[in-house]
């Protein structure tokens, strides 16, 4: 029996497939000595063959609240620690999103990112990012939430700018503290479990069914996780690694950490606190949703006294962030659905900004708002992918935005009606900051020197389309994206919350 | 009956009788340091053989009782420390030769005196008395004081062997004073006697067997470092060869965790529970002391000295834990004393090959830009720096769950969170070092000085660094090849042996 090793390769599924293809080719691409351009078209191929992958996924995707494509294996047996995995309507629109932004980041980064290790660091961060997504069993989910960040680490560390060290290091610790403290709840959870039922194990499906925790325990473990998620997410006031991460991160790491790892945050939390801790969920959703909204104005706020265009977008992107995440808490399908579709339009348009904030930042170095002014003449197209994004980002009509933000208000409404009535309000803020952005540094004309700024390229524009297409198509028929999460939101809300559709 | 029992004793004969051989040959000036480090090696391979003949049985036995009436015990979990130690000096071994070929004040004793370091520590791990443990101890300690001080033209050897001679030679004394005062109560020294005798004496007054054990245990406390005795630990470590140091922090930690823990399980099980506050302060005074030295040095290797200690801390909150979640726990610290020799072997091992011409690169400010020179040396180097910080993938991330699970299964889930807070501290002392080898442009000036890949020191350190990851990821992928779950399994194994009665 000692010597009974079990495992051997296994049937390898389609999700497995997703996470460790990057990560194989990465490894690959790293002990061989190919040059960085070889190294960019095997990621973007890489992408393009995750794409078709979730592709295949999304259309045989069946539309039931249950966990599909799933794969179980066991991992250390001795504790009861499985390789799981699956994926529900929640975690499908994220790996579409995924799915899609990657390859369009990278042809972004086409001709700008020339090292080598760039593009390596790129494809672990994609297979982390997958890993955390797909992960049923705690212990596998942490451990993949933790791999991930070490290629962000070498990512900023590398190519960053400015102070590049010192803010991989805080973001680094700051996020790791938060990992620990859900670690601990992970390992108590465990615990719990194996003195319950007398056996081990990690997997959510298990733990779920936990009865023998005190009151006192189940909060000190529900703000075990919430901190983790809360630091990554960042929900205020959890966000002071956000300010220099972001400005000090190159343009894919920062557009990795806004479009998709700040998502994962809010995934996490749907994914594992409503299971596991239905009640207090409820109890404390009006906390949650009062911090959320109170983050939306704060870092609004915080962005309109920002001249440094990356710094303002790092702040706008983590107000929208509390309206996701209060959206989340509002313990309706409006809201849930708003923050599942905010999710994704923020992604793409907070994600393309970055992107053309990069561009720019290559053109001009220029990243203050003082020295910028009547880009448009200079670079139409640049423009026109500059002007969808924001309007996204505000919520115009016919823009994905528009629908989530009127679903998130909705369901706060619902919720709580005062809340509502000052959610609806703070959308003025971003308005308004976004609006002048992009009236003082694109449109009118000023003194400043910007004909060093060309337009985009053949590939930047082909890597924009398509989340200018998604942005428009989603905004005008929002019942494509719709409907393949539905059940699994409702799931969430009736099985588990026991909160009945408003 | 007389095979079977010297089968049981081999690699404690191989070694000791290796020592002889050695020291006796040692004059002979037809052999030269390599050879004897060949010769070595072989033996140290010899006794792990011997040793892996009886490896993932559970059984107990005492060989040749008549002549030794009980003094030493051959269990599974003697072999498992036994190979433990074994691979550790194996490991020191191939990555000292490198060190003691290029610095030529060694002497060709020192090998002898390393198999004798060797030989005391598995004498440990078998050793069912108390004086057997205690002469055991010394054996180890002896040749160690001589191994830090070879170098006698270096101030810094000298004064760290002195320090160390006096404060181990202190907390020897306690030992003795501590098994004498145990005898007295109880009237015998033999492990297991005492665990029957103490259940006999229980409900009189067993004072003056718990200050003896006290005494023992501040033995114990002293050897690891533990708070208040970790003065020693940085001056000392910083001042001894860095194999010699390597070999203190990884290998003397496993064989010392491996006697006390069968004194602790067995014999002092039913007095254990009142240490438990105690061990809880000096948990904490362990963790938080360790990390504040590890955040202040500038030093490498003072930085690996000072977290040892509190990767003594970490092993403490599993010790302390026996008494709620005895199994876990235990296997928890042989498990995380695997993970920790790994990685400390590592990254002590590469430091010195890289420091081993001169004394170049051994401040955090020499390793600048150090991963645009020498790229795969960093990369090993990282991964070291990972695993000791627990992160995922690695072997020291499974060693910390293990510990953690064991202390909130133990009831103790305030200390899993201090531990957790000092891990995450200690982010801050490893992480920094990756940074500073990745992020910086290189400062290419003394460049020349650190040896290339070549030679069996490196291949060594690689084939750790693919361990401590192999650790990390376990066994799911290749079939029939041990990973995590076989770590486990003869952990586990080797704690049931010592309940065979």
């Amino acid at each position: 029996m000692l010597f009974d090793l079990g495992g051997g390769l296994m049937n390898i599924g389609i999700l497995s497939i997703i996470i460790f293809l990057p990560m194989v080719v990465a490894l690959f691409l790293m002990v061989a000595p190919f040059s960085s351009r070889i190294t960019r078209n095997a990621a973007f191929g890489v992408s393009l063959t995750i794409f078709a992958l979730a592709l295949y996924i999304y259309t045989h995707f069946e539309l039931t609240g249950t966990l599909q494509f799933k794969e179980v294996y066991p991992w250390i047996k001795s504790y009861g620690i499985s390789y799981s995995l699956g994926i529900d309507g929640f975690s499908l629109i994220i790996l579409m999103l995924i799915a899609t932004l990657i390859p369009s980041a990278y042809l972004l980064l086409w001709n700008n990112a020339r090292s080598k290790s760039y593009w390596i660091s790129m494809l672990f961060i994609q297979s982390g990012i997958s890993g955390t997504l797909f992960s049923l069993d705690l212990f596998l989910f942490y451990f993949f939430w933790e791999a991930m960040l070490l290629p962000v680490f070498m990512i900023i560390g590398l190519f960053g700018s400015g102070n590049r060290v010192f803010s991989t290091l805080k973001i680094t610790i700051y996020t790791i503290m938060g990992s620990l403290f859900m670690f601990v709840s992970i390992l108590y959870l465990g615990v719990t479990h194996y003195y319950e039922f007398g056996v081990w194990s990690f997997a959510l499906s298990d733990l779920v069914n936990i009865t023998t925790i005190a009151r006192e325990q189940k909060i000190l473990l529900f703000f075990g996780f919430m901190l983790a998620f809360a630091i990554k997410i960042p929900l205020f006031p959890f966000h002071s690694w956000l300010l220099q991460t972001y400005s000090n991160s190159p343009t894919g790491g920062v557009f990795l950490l806004s479009s998709i790892m700040a998502k994962l945050g809010v995934y996490a939390l749907v994914r594992f606190m409503i299971p596991l801790f239905p009640d207090l969920f409820v109890e404390f959703s009006i906390y949650f949703v009062a911090l959320g909204i109170f983050g939306l104005v704060y870092f609004g706020i915080a962005a309109i006294c920002q001249m440094n265009i990356k710094k303002m977008f790092a702040y706008s992107s983590a107000s929208h962030l509390g309206f996701i995440t209060a959206g989340v808490f509002a313990l309706n399908v409006q809201g849930m659905m708003g923050s599942a579709f905010l999710i994704v339009a923020h992604a793409i348009a907070t994600g393309g900004l970055f992107l053309l904030v990069g561009v720019m930042e290559r053109h001009l170095g220029i990243r203050s708002l003082s020295g910028l002014g009547g880009i448009a003449t200079k670079a139409p197209w640049f423009t026109l992918f500059f002007a969808i994004m924001l309007f996204c980002t505000v919520g115009i009509p016919g823009t994905n935005g528009f629908v989530a933000e009127l679903l998130i208000v909705l369901g706060i409404f619902h919720y709580n009606p005062y809340l509502g009535v000052l959610s609806a309000l703070t959308v003025l803020v971003a308005a308004s900051y976004m609006f002048w952005v992009f009236q003082k540094a694109v449109l009118v004309k000023s003194d400043n020197d910007v004909s060093n700024m060309k337009d985009l390229t053949l590939y930047e524009i082909l890597g924009l389309l398509p989340l200018a297409v998604l942005i428009i198509a989603m905004g005008i028929y929002p019942d494509l994206f719709l409907y393949k999460i539905e059940p699994t939101l409702q799931h969430y809300l009736i099985d588990i919350l026991h909160v009945g559709v408003k | 009956m007389l095979v079977n029992d010297l089968g049981y004793l081999l690699p404690l004969i191989i070694v000791a009788g290796g020592a002889v051989v050695l020291m006796l040959l040692s004059p002979v000036e037809r052999f030269s340091m390599e050879r004897f480090s060949l010769f070595t090696f072989l033996i140290l391979l010899g006794a792990l053989g011997a040793d892996l003949f009886y490896f993932g049985e559970l059984f107990t036995a005492f060989p040749m009782q008549e002549l030794f009436s009980k003094m030493l015990i051959v269990d599974s979990y003697s072999v498992y420390f036994d190979a433990l130690i074994l691979s550790g000096a194996l490991v020191t071994s191939l990555i000292g030769t490198h060190y003691f070929q290029t610095k030529r004040h060694f002497k060709k004793e020192v090998f002898s005196l390393f198999l004798f370091s060797v030989f005391g520590m598995m004498l440990l791990v078998h050793a069912n008395e108390l004086l057997t443990a205690f002469i055991a101890l010394e054996i180890a300690s002896l040749s160690l004081y001589v191994m830090i001080g070879f170098q006698k033209i270096h101030d810094k050897r000298v004064e760290a062997s002195y320090q160390y001679l006096v404060l181990g030679s202190i907390s020897g004394a306690f030992f003795l004073l501590g098994s004498a005062m145990m005898y007295a109560g109880l009237g015998t020294t033999i492990l297991g006697d005492i665990g029957k005798a103490l259940d006999v004496q229980m409900g009189k007054d067993v004072s003056l067997i718990i200050i003896g054990a006290t005494f023992i245990l501040v033995t114990f406390l002293f050897k690891i470092s533990a708070f208040p005795f970790q003065n020693w630990t940085i001056d000392v470590y910083d001042g001894s060869p860095l194999p010699v140091t390597a070999f203190m922090a990884a290998t003397f930690k496993v064989a010392i965790f491996g006697f006390v823990l069968r004194l602790m399980l067995i014999d002092l099980d039913p007095i254990r529970d009142i240490w438990d506050t105690l061990f809880v302060v000096v948990i904490l005074a362990t963790l938080l002391y360790g990390t504040f030295l590890a955040i202040i040095q500038e030093s490498l290797k003072r930085m690996l000295a000072a977290s040892s200690i509190v990767h003594t801390g970490y092993l403490l909150i599993a010790f302390v834990s026996i008494g709620y979640a005895g199994e876990s726990a235990s296997s928890s610290i042989i498990f995380y004393l695997v993970a920790y020799f790994l990685s400390a072997m590592g990254a002590f091992g590469l430091i010195s090959y890289i420091a081993a011409d001169e004394h170049v690169r051994v401040t955090y400010e020499d390793f600048r830009g150090f991963a645009h020179v020498h790229p795969y040396m960093a990369a090993m180097l990282s991964v070291f720096m990972l695993s000791l910080a627990g992160i995922p993938s690695t072997i020291g991330f499974v060693g910390k769950f293990y510990i953690f699970t064991g202390a909130i299964e133990a009831g103790y889930t305030f200390l899993a969170v201090c531990g957790i807070i000092a891990t995450f501290i200690s982010i801050y002392y490893y992480f920094k070092l990756i940074a500073l080898m990745y992020f910086y442009p290189a400062c290419e000036k003394e460049g020349a000085m650190i040896p290339t890949l070549s030679g069996i020191t490196p291949i060594t350190i690689g084939v750790i660094a693919i361990a401590v990851i192999w650790g990390g990821i376990g066994n799911t992928f290749i079939a029939y090849f041990p990973g995590v779950d076989f770590l486990i399994d003869t952990a586990r194994l080797s704690y049931m042996s010592l309940f065979i009665k």
